[in-house]
C-alpha cells in the first residue's frame, strides 16, 4: 500500500470526499463535547448522519410563495461547498492543479455565493423569521467582508501571492515566519471571522430555538426534507472547510501529506480530523464561557476582527513585520 | 490545452513551495510581544468596567516585563533583568493594587464614559496607529538588528493611550491611559536603548510611582467632592 502513488485527480477527489464524509462527524463530535461540557450526555457522535438519513427519506414541503429559487438555493450552496475543498490545502502540503483555480478571495467568494443563494431561498419562502435571518446574515456578512479582504492582503504581502498553499508553506518555513506579528494577527482575525461565520457565541447561539436571536439558523426554518438535509450537510461542510483553512493555512500547517503516496494521503485524513476537532474544542469552550452579544453589539465584534486584520497589513506594509 | 491535460493527470511535482526563513526569531518574537501591548491598549479603550481596565493595565505591564526579560536574554544585558523585576513588582502588582483599592473604596464599577461608540473609537485608533507607523517610517532609524516594526508599534501604543485619555471621560481611564503611555515609552526604550544605565530605568519607574500616588489623590479628591468617577462634572472652568 505504501508503494501506491495517487494522481492529482485522485488526491483532489480524496480532498472533497474527506470534507463531504467527515463534516457531519466533526459536527457530531463537537455537539457531543458541548453536551458534556454543559453536564449533559450530549447527542451521539454519529447523530448528524442519522439526522441526514432521516431528512433525505422525508418528503419536501414547499411554502405557498416558494418558487424555483427556494429549491435551487440548497442545491447551489451544496455545490459551492463541494468546490472550495479543491482550492485549499485539505490533505497535501503541495499545491494540486485545481488549487490554482482560485485564491483565498476566490474561496471566500464561493462561500459568499453559497450564503447568498441560501439567503435568497429563505427570502423567497415568505416566512418572517426566515426573511429576518436572511436579512441579518447578509448584513453581518457584509460587515465581515473588510476583515476577509485585509486577511487576504496580509497573505499577499507575506507570500507575494494569495494562494492558501503558499501561506501554509511560509508558516512552515521557520519559527520566525510562524510567529511574525502579521501572521499571528491575520490568524486571530481569521479565527474571529470563523467564529462569526459558523454562528458561534458571541455572535449567535447555534443551538438556540429562539427565533429572535437567530441569524444563520433562521434561514433554514422554512425548508424541509432533502432540501433541509442538504442545507444542514452544507452547513457542516462549511464549518469543516473554515476549520481546515484555519488550521492548515494559518495555525498548524503541519501533518499534511508531503508526497503522492496513498499512505501519506490517508494518514493526513485523521490528522486533519484531529486538528479540526482541536479547533472545535476551543470553540466549544468559548461557547460555554461567554454570553451572546446583543444584536447591535455584534458590530463591535466585527470591528475587533477588522482591527486585527488591518493592523496585520499596517505592520507588514509600514513596519515590515 | 495539452499542458492543462498534463497537469490534470500527473504532470505536477509533489513539492511544497519553498520560502525564505523570513524575519529572525528575535525580531518576530519581540514584535509579537509588542503587538500584545498594543492590542491590550485597544482593549482598554473598549473595556466598560473600570476594574477591567486596571486588570488590562496589569496584563499590559506583564507583557512589557516579559519583553524586557526576552531582550535581556537575547542581548546578554544583566541590568535589564533588574529593570524587568522592578517593572513587574511596580506595574503588575503595586500600581494595580493601589487603583483597585481606590475603586473598592469608591464603590463604583461600571462607568459609562465612552464619548463615542466603541466601533468608531476602534476605527479612529486604527487610523492613529497607521499615522504612528507612517511617522516612524520617516525617521532615519535603520538597523538590520533592530526589529523595525517595534518602533511603530510603540509609537502607536503612545498615541492610542492619548486617545484613551481623550475619548473616555472617567478618572480611572485618564490614570490608566497615562500609565500605559509609560508602557509604550518603555517598549521603545527596551528596543532602541536596551543598554540604558540601570539608574535611568529606576528613575523612570519611580516617576510612575509618583504619578500613581498623584492620580490616587486626585481620584480620591474628585470622588469625595463629586461622588462620581466621571469627569463630565468638571465644568466649572468652562468659559
Amino acid at each position: 500500500m505504501a508503494g501506491i502513488d495517487l494522481t492529482p485527480v485522485q488526491i483532489q477527489v480524496f480532498q472533497v470526499l474527506a470534507i463531504v464524509v467527515l463534516a457531519p462527524l466533526l459536527s457530531g463530535a463537537i455537539e457531543h463535547l458541548e453536551g458534556r461540557l454543559q453536564g449533559r450526555r450530549g447527542p451521539r457522535i454519529l447523530q448528524p448522519y442519522y439526522d441526514l438519513a432521516k431528512l433525505f427519506r422525508k418528503e419536501t414541503l414547499l411554502p405557498e410563495d416558494a418558487g424555483w429559487v427556494f429549491v435551487a438555493g440548497p442545491l447551489v450552496a451544496f455545490m459551492c461547498y463541494l468546490v472550495v475543498p479543491l482550492l485549499i490545502p485539505v490533505l497535501t502540503a503541495y499545491p494540486l492543479p485545481l488549487g490554482f483555480m482560485g485564491d483565498i478571495l476566490g474561496g471566500g467568494f464561493i462561500l459568499g455565493l453559497a450564503g447568498f443563494v441560501v439567503a435568497l431561498a429563505a427570502a423567497q419562502s415568505g416566512g418572517p423569521y426566515a426573511q429576518l435571518g436572511s436579512s441579518r446574515s447578509m448584513t453581518f456578512g457584509a460587515l465581515i467582508e473588510p476583515s476577509m479582504l485585509f486577511i487576504t492582503f496580509t497573505v499577499a504581502l507575506v507570500t507575494t501571492t494569495d494562494l492558501p498553499y503558499f501561506e501554509a508553506a511560509a508558516s512552515r518555513a521557520s519559527l520566525g515566519q510562524a510567529v511574525r506579528p502579521a501572521h499571528l494577527l491575520a490568524a486571530v482575525a481569521f479565527f474571529l471571522v470563523v467564529l462569526g461565520d459558523t454562528g458561534r457565541i458571541p455572535v449567535e447561539t447555534h443551538a438556540s430555538t429562539l427565533e429572535f436571536g437567530m441569524i444563520d439558523e433562521a434561514r433554514l426554518l422554512e425548508h424541509s426534507g432533502p432540501l433541509l438535509a442538504l442545507l444542514k450537510w452544507g452547513s457542516a461542510m462549511k464549518q469543516m472547510i473554515l476549520y481546515t483553512i484555519l488550521v492548515n493555512v494559518f495555525v498548524a500547517p503541519w501533518g499534511l501529506a508531503g508526497s503522492r503516496a496513498l499512505s501519506a494521503v490517508l494518514l493526513a485524513i485523521p490528522v486533519l480530523m484531529g486538528k479540526a476537532f482541536g479547533v472545535g474544542v476551543v470553540f466549544a469552550v468559548i461557547d460555554n464561557s461567554f454570553s451572546k452579544l446583543r444584536l447591535f453589539k455584534i458590530t463591535e465584534f466585527m470591528a475587533g476582527a477588522f482591527l486585527l486584520a488591518a493592523l496585520a497589513v499596517v505592520v507588514l506594509y509600514l513596519g515590515s513585520g | 490545452m495539452l499542458r492543462l491535460a498534463t497537469l490534470w493527470t500527473a504532470g505536477v511535482p509533489a513539492v511544497a513551495p519553498a520560502f525564505s526563513p523570513g524575519p529572525s526569531r528575535y525580531s518576530s518574537v519581540t514584535e509579537a510581544i509588542t503587538l500584545v501591548v498594543l492590542l491590550t491598549e485597544f482593549a482598554m479603550l473598549r473595556a466598560g468596567l473600570s476594574r477591567s481596565q486596571v486588570r488590562l493595565y496589569a496584563f499590559q505591564s506583564f507583557a512589557v516585563s516579559v519583553l524586557a526579560v526576552f531582550v535581556a536574554a537575547n542581548n546578554g544585558i544583566g541590568e535589564l533583568y533588574a529593570v524587568a523585576i522592578l517593572a513587574f513588582v511596580l506595574k503588575v502588582v503595586v500600581v494595580p493594587a493601589i487603583l483597585t483599592r481606590l475603586l473598592r473604596d469608591a464603590y463604583v464599577g461600571l462607568v459609562a464614559s465612552h464619548r463615542l461608540r466603541v466601533a468608531t473609537m476602534v476605527l479612529i485608533a486604527i487610523v492613529v496607529s497607521v499615522l504612528a507607523f507612517i511617522v516612524i517610517k520617516q525617521l532615519p532609524i535603520r538597523s538590520p538588528s533592530l526589529p523595525t516594526a517595534t518602533m511603530g508599534i510603540a509609537c502607536a501604543v503612545i498615541l492610542v493611550s492619548f486617545l484613551l485619555v481623550i475619548l473616555r471621560s472617567d478618572v480611572v481611564s485618564q490614570a490608566v491611559g497615562t500609565f500605559s503611555l509609560g508602557n509604550g515609552i518603555d517598549v521603545a526604550n527596551f528596543i532602541i536603548a536596551a543598554g540604558l544605565p540601570l539608574i535611568l530605568g529606576v528613575v523612570l519607574l519611580f516617576d510612575l510611582l509618583v504619578a500613581a500616588v498623584v492620580f490616587g489623590l486626585l481620584i480620591r479628591a474628585h470622588h469625595g467632592r463629586a461622588r462620581t468617577l466621571s469627569t463630565e462634572t468638571l465644568e466649572q472652568l468652562r468659559g
